[in-house]
């Protein structure tokens, strides 16, 4: 082990300067700013729901999107928040009411939709589609992310990548209800918790060990 | 034991912790400190990471009770500064945000050992004695096979062999104790492989 008075001589003759990171607000808009170009790519590329204009007129629909959008956005700005060691770890509940909206819309569309289609009324034609939006949304803003906030590995790599999954969730389901139409709202309003679960469960598994991957090395020769 | 008044001291049911000193009076300074040293002031940084480090070492001293423990924590927090000092931001107070990268190493630290811990167990005498031949009696037929082996082998590799491989000293010991070259050592180690390999059968592959 090296001496303690050593280890600070050598951190201090191998410092480079560095550039400090902008404020938290400004780095999660340009990453909300990288989320809406993705998804502007994607509705050029496969073109939105033509039903698009007429769903906007129920609210429900209007309602459980709206809820999705924020929840990507105040769950982005809550993770750069989070991701800075003098913030406040309160900031992790502030995704929390878009978050209650969004789930508890999907909840009653579930509900309704069940109703009024039954069991055999899931159809799954658009699976592929489906998955190519959501891999397509998901993999470039998880990893922009995951560079963006390569520095709270050494603080709170779990809260982080909680709030940035969910972020990447929302903002995936959003682009999915943007573009994938029809009668298979049951299986989209599905897709929608399974993209939230499975990012969120994918960022608390392998998070920690991505972050790593990404994370400064505090190294000692600069 | 009476305190001035004349009660009994009272218990009370806290460690006997050192009193930490509070960062408030100096945050201004480390902060400037921290400013400079972000725009590439060597003299700054080092009496930042100075200043800082004896209150480190109190903080860490409250979570450790190992000295070598408590210096390590320390200068994996000096590390961890060192890697993250631009998310610094000057026109914020230092002392929390110090503070937090402390907290979280050694929630880290204490974790990692706990998990450690939890995977390792120490080596105790009977570990010892029963991986000694005595206690192994049923691999003593492959030992006489091995030896009769290496007898066969040509003499230089015999001797790479056994001092490599039975007495498991390192190329240089080995180097030493025979007066072969390293060079000429590994070819014949692996050479005395490859044969015995042939004379014993291989098992490693069906």
């Amino acid at each position: 082990m090296i001496a303690t008075p050593d280890l600070i001589e050598s951190l201090a003759a191998n410092m480079k300067p560095v550039r400090r990171l902008r404020p938290p607000v400004t780095r999660a808009a340009c990453w909300l700013l990288l989320a809406a170009m993705v998804v502007a790519l994607l509705a050029v590329s496969q073109g939105i729901r033509p039903d698009l204009a007429q769903r906007l007129h129920d609210p429900a629909f209007t309602v459980g999107m709206a809820g999705a959008a924020l929840t990507g956005v105040l769950a982005a700005i809550a993770a750069f928040l989070v991701s800075l060691p003098d913030r406040s770890r309160l900031w992790l509940v502030l995704p929390a009411p878009a978050v209650a909206i969004w789930l508890s819309n999907i909840g009653y569309q579930c509900l309704t939709q069940w109703i009024s289609m039954g069991p055999n009324g899931v159809s799954l034609g658009e699976a592929t589609r489906c998955l190519a939006t959501l891999v397509l949304t998901g993999l470039p803003l998880s990893l922009a992310m995951l560079v963006m906030l390569r520095y709270a590995a050494p603080l709170r790599p779990t809260a982080v990548t909680f709030m940035g999954s969910l972020s990447v969730a929302a903002i995936t389901a959003t682009a999915l209800s943007l573009f994938h139409a029809g009668d298979a709202t049951l299986m989209i309003i599905m897709f929608n918790i399974g993209t939230a679960a499975m990012f969120v469960g994918l960022g608390s598994l392998f998070g920690r060990r991505m972050f790593e991957w990404f994370a400064p090395r505090p190294d000692i020769r600069g | 034991m009476t305190e001035p008044n004349g009660r009994p001291p009272q218990l009370r049911l806290v460690d006997a912790a050192p009193a930490v000193p509070e960062p408030t009076i100096r945050d201004t300074d480390w902060a400037i400190l921290m400013a400079h040293a972000q725009d590439g002031d060597r003299s700054a940084y080092q009496r930042l990471l100075r200043e800082i480090t004896p209150y480190l070492r109190s903080l860490a001293a409250r979570r450790h009770r190992d000295p070598s423990d408590v210096e390590d924590a320390v200068q994996d927090i000096l590390l961890t500064v060192h890697a993250i000092r631009h998310t610094f931001d000057p026109t914020r107070p230092f002392g929390p945000w110090l503070v937090t990268i402390a907290n979280r190493r050694f929630i880290d630290r204490l974790r990692r050992a706990r998990a450690q811990a939890d995977r390792e167990t120490p080596l105790m005498p009977e570990h010892e004695t029963f991986s000694e031949p005595q206690a192994n009696l049923e691999e003593r037929p492959d030992k006489y096979e091995l030896e009769k082996a290496i007898d066969e082998l040509p003499p230089m590799q015999r001797k790479a062999v056994r001092l490599l491989k039975l007495n498991e000293m390192s190329l240089k010991e080995a180097s030493t104790a025979s007066g072969m070259s390293i060079a000429s050592l590994k070819v014949n180690v692996h050479r005395a492989v490859k044969s015995l390999r042939k004379i014993l059968g291989d098992r490693s592959e069906p």
